[in-house]
């Protein structure tokens, strides 16, 4: 099987995995304890966070562990809009909008700003929905449908020019350990994931500037600083050190090899059926395509039987059929009805892209042959 | 004092000398429906007497003996030897305490010292003058507590009727090949075929790729709900992409549904000889869409030569249908969103009228036998 779907999650590294499983094992014991060997669990745990934090932001900010890059968008929104306006993107993650969404429910103004029809954010817009009430702005850094990459130092700063007490957040998922990113101080929150980049699953982080004050959406044992109750997943947080490690170390070699492969795709689709829908300056990890006049699930399926998986945003489903994010985009039905997703890991050989390259062609000649 | 479960039985007393028969599908179909928790069952005349269980599982074996055929109704009773001291001890477990009631005793055994209206009067005093709450209502009363002197020297005590899923026991009324897709309606026309004692086969169309693994899931969880009644049956999945390709290349757009569907009960009249079913079940309402015309009804019977299709459904609303559908458990499992024949190939303006002799026209097209015979060699079946 040729893996191309790894914006949904990426295989383990197996050497993070290796490094780590003492922590699961042995060193199973819970970081609270006062006794020796908890505390060193504890310690482990510190330099993981320290370490973690080092990759991407400067001093002047701080880590807290969350169980998932979706507990974390959570935590920023439900903490940082209760009262006056949120204003979002309508490239959001589902974990931010429907957040956003469960905060209008509760009361809260939200305001949509519009996209570009690469999946950035139309920042004019974006400013233009700031007023004096607006307590929290959550813009995504790299769409993860579209790859599409928001400059969130710039709109950031636009924001606290425009009022320096409004929040800022972004969900960084598709960002941390993909492309180079350093904090500026005009963002206060950035939520991470840990499985986009070889973590494994149950562990993502918050990263919070350090006078900004948060809300916990946990309470319970007061782990974190209060800011996120419940025992660590100390096996989970020491595996994400490593393989973060492994990412960050080859982070500008691996965004060259997989530049290369996404211009190889972009070049070698057959342009009478497919169209590139990412823009050239989006994160080259991501790239989204549509066959028009073709289903994206369809294609999935054939695809998979050639032993190619790639990820869709379509599905043959009478609800949610389209996703969101394309419509907001700009497409039509047609086009968002063809869309595939495929994303990139740096551990992929040359020739798997060129086989996925081929079977596209082939399946999506095949298919509209077929319901031509 | 035993806890056992009465279980009586409708309709099989209508049926002269082929009782016996029906009587033992009944039993082997009650056996069936306990399979997993340990039990016996007795059947002295006119009913069934279900014991020797353990007591803490009392509420799953009712559940599950709920959904049998040709179950009428069920008590769970205390089994006494036939003594009035036992017996009243027995009462004061399953009788109210408050509110009106009446005692109504049924003696088999005419050797018990009294009969039935000294019963009533005797248990009926002693129950008054302990709950002084009670009063005696014998024409309308709000409990009744049942007594029944069986033969074999022990006695019934209960309170309760419980209704039963009606009907005849499947397996007594022949085999049937439903047409089972993902939606609301043909769940509720095979629980109801099923309900007159006909054993099913279900057989399911898809047409992977343009349908997923998630919509053919959903079809055999509406299969595994549909078995709970039916003590088993076979699931039959059979590919129809190609059948669709071809019908969407060669003929009329706005005849993909009546052609897709003539397809389907030849499929299906093919799979029903095979297993030894007699006939075709479908969920067809008169009306509720394109395809459901009594024109459409007519093109598609054409091509069943050697059956009947039994339309249960076919003078229901879909009000009504979802109403069973909930009772029968299977509408939470049938509105899941997936699509079950995909709309990649659905007409815009699907033919609502159609002319035997077109499409019998459009058909000669196709290579009708030849894409029958791929698509059974895609079947695969699953036992449920």
């Amino acid at each position: 099987m040729i893996y191309l779907d790894n914006a949904a999650t990426t295989a383990p590294d197996s050497e993070a995995v290796s490094a780590a499983i003492k922590y699961l094992q042995e060193q199973f014991y819970n970081p609270s304890a006062l006794y020796g060997a908890g505390f060193a669990v504890h310690q482990a745990m510190e330099e993981a966070r320290k370490n973690l934090l080092a990759k991407i932001a400067p001093d002047g900010f701080e880590w807290i562990f969350t169980a998932s890059g979706s507990e974390a968008d959570n935590q920023a929104l439900f903490s940082s809009a209760r009262r006056g306006n949120l204003v979002t993107t309508e490239g959001e993650h589902a974990a931010v909008y429907r957040a956003a969404k469960e905060l209008e429910n509760r009361g809260i103004e939200v305001r949509f700003a519009k996209l570009r029809a690469d999946g950035s954010v139309d920042s004019d817009d974006l400013i233009s929905k700031l007023d004096a009430k607006t307590s929290l702005v959550s813009v995504i850094h790299v769409n993860n449908e579209t790859g599409a990459i928001n400059d969130i130092a710039q709109i950031s700063s636009k924001v606290k020019a425009y009022r320096p007490n409004i929040a800022f957040h972004s969900d960084g998922v598709q960002a941390f350990g993909k492309i180079p990113v350093v904090l500026p101080r005009t963002i206060d929150l950035y939520s991470v994931s840990a499985h986009k980049i070889g973590g494994i699953r149950g562990v993502g982080g918050l990263i919070k500037r350090k006078s900004f004050s948060l809300h916990p959406l946990i309470f319970g044992g007061g782990q974190e600083n209060g800011l996120r109750s419940g025992t660590e997943n100390t096996f989970a947080i020491k595996q994400f050190e490593f393989a973060a490690a492994h990412k960050f170390a080859s982070l500008e070699q691996d965004l060259k090899r997989v530049r290369v492969w996404n211009e190889r795709v972009r070049q070698g689709l057959n342009p009478e059926i497919f169209e590139i829908l990412s823009s050239e300056g989006a994160s080259p990890y991501i790239l989204s395509v549509t066959a028009r006049g073709l289903r994206g699930e369809v294609l999935l399926h054939m695809l998979d039987d050639a032993g190619i998986q790639v990820g869709t945003g379509s599905a043959c489903s009478s609800k949610n059929r389209y996703s969101r994010v394309m419509l907001a985009c700009g497409l039509d039905e047609c086009r968002a009805d063809g869309v595939l997703r495929l994303s990139f890991s740096a551990r992929q050989k040359d020739q798997e892209i060129e086989e996925a390259l081929q079977a596209m062609n082939a399946c999506a000649a095949s298919l509209k042959e077929r319901t031509r | 004092m035993e806890r056992v479960i009465i279980v009586r039985y409708c309709e099989i007393h209508l049926k002269g000398k082929n009782r016996g028969y029906f009587e033992r599908i009944f039993m082997n179909n009650l056996e069936k429906a306990l399979t997993g928790i340990r039990h016996e069952i007795r059947r002295p005349s006119g009913r069934y007497i279900v014991e020797a269980f353990d007591p803490s599982r009392t509420e799953e074996i009712i559940a599950r003996l709920c959904k049998v055929f040709g179950t009428h109704t069920l008590s769970v009773a205390y089994q006494v030897p036939a003594d009035l001291e036992e017996i009243y001890r027995a009462v004061q477990l399953v009788a109210p305490q408050s509110g009106s009631f009446k005692v109504q005793a049924n003696r088999a055994d005419k050797r018990f010292p009294l009969h039935s209206m000294q019963i009533n009067a005797e248990i009926g005093g002693r129950l008054l003058a302990e709950r002084p709450a009670l009063c005696v209502d014998v024409h309308v009363p709000q409990n009744t507590v049942y007594i029944d002197i069986r033969e074999n020297g022990t006695a019934l005590v209960f309170s309760e009727l419980i209704k039963g899923a009606g009907g005849m026991p499947v397996g007594t009324s022949g085999r049937g090949m439903l047409l089972l897709s993902g939606g609301i309606d043909s769940p509720v026309a095979g629980h109801m075929i099923a309900k007159r004692g006909m054993k099913l086969d279900c057989i399911h169309f898809h047409s992977y790729p343009y349908t997923n693994m998630q919509a053919r899931e959903k079809v055999t969880e509406l299969a595994r709900i549909l078995a709970q009644y039916t003590g088993g049956l076979e699931l039959h999945v059979i590919r129809v992409t190609h059948i669709q390709e071809a019908i969407h290349k060669n003929c009329p757009e706005e005849m993909m549904i009546t052609l897709l569907r003539r397809f389907m009960m030849r499929i299906a009249e093919q799979l029903a000889c095979r297993v030894g079913a007699q006939c075709i079940v479908t969920g067809e309402s008169l009306g509720q869409v394109a395809s459901q015309t009594v024109e459409g009804m007519t093109s598609s019977n054409a091509v069943v030569r050697s059956m009947p299709v039994l339309r249960p459904l076919v003078g229901f609303d879909k009000t009504e249908i979802i109403e069973r559908s909930r009772a029968i458990g299977t509408f939470e499992t049938s509105i899941l969103p997936y699509e079950d024949c995909c709309t990649v190939f659905l007409p815009k303006h699907p033919l609502i009228r159609p002319e035997l002799k077109k499409v019998e026209a459009a058909e000669d097209r196709l290579d009708v036998s030849a894409l029958i015979e791929e698509a059974m060699a895609s079947l695969e079946t699953l036992s449920i």
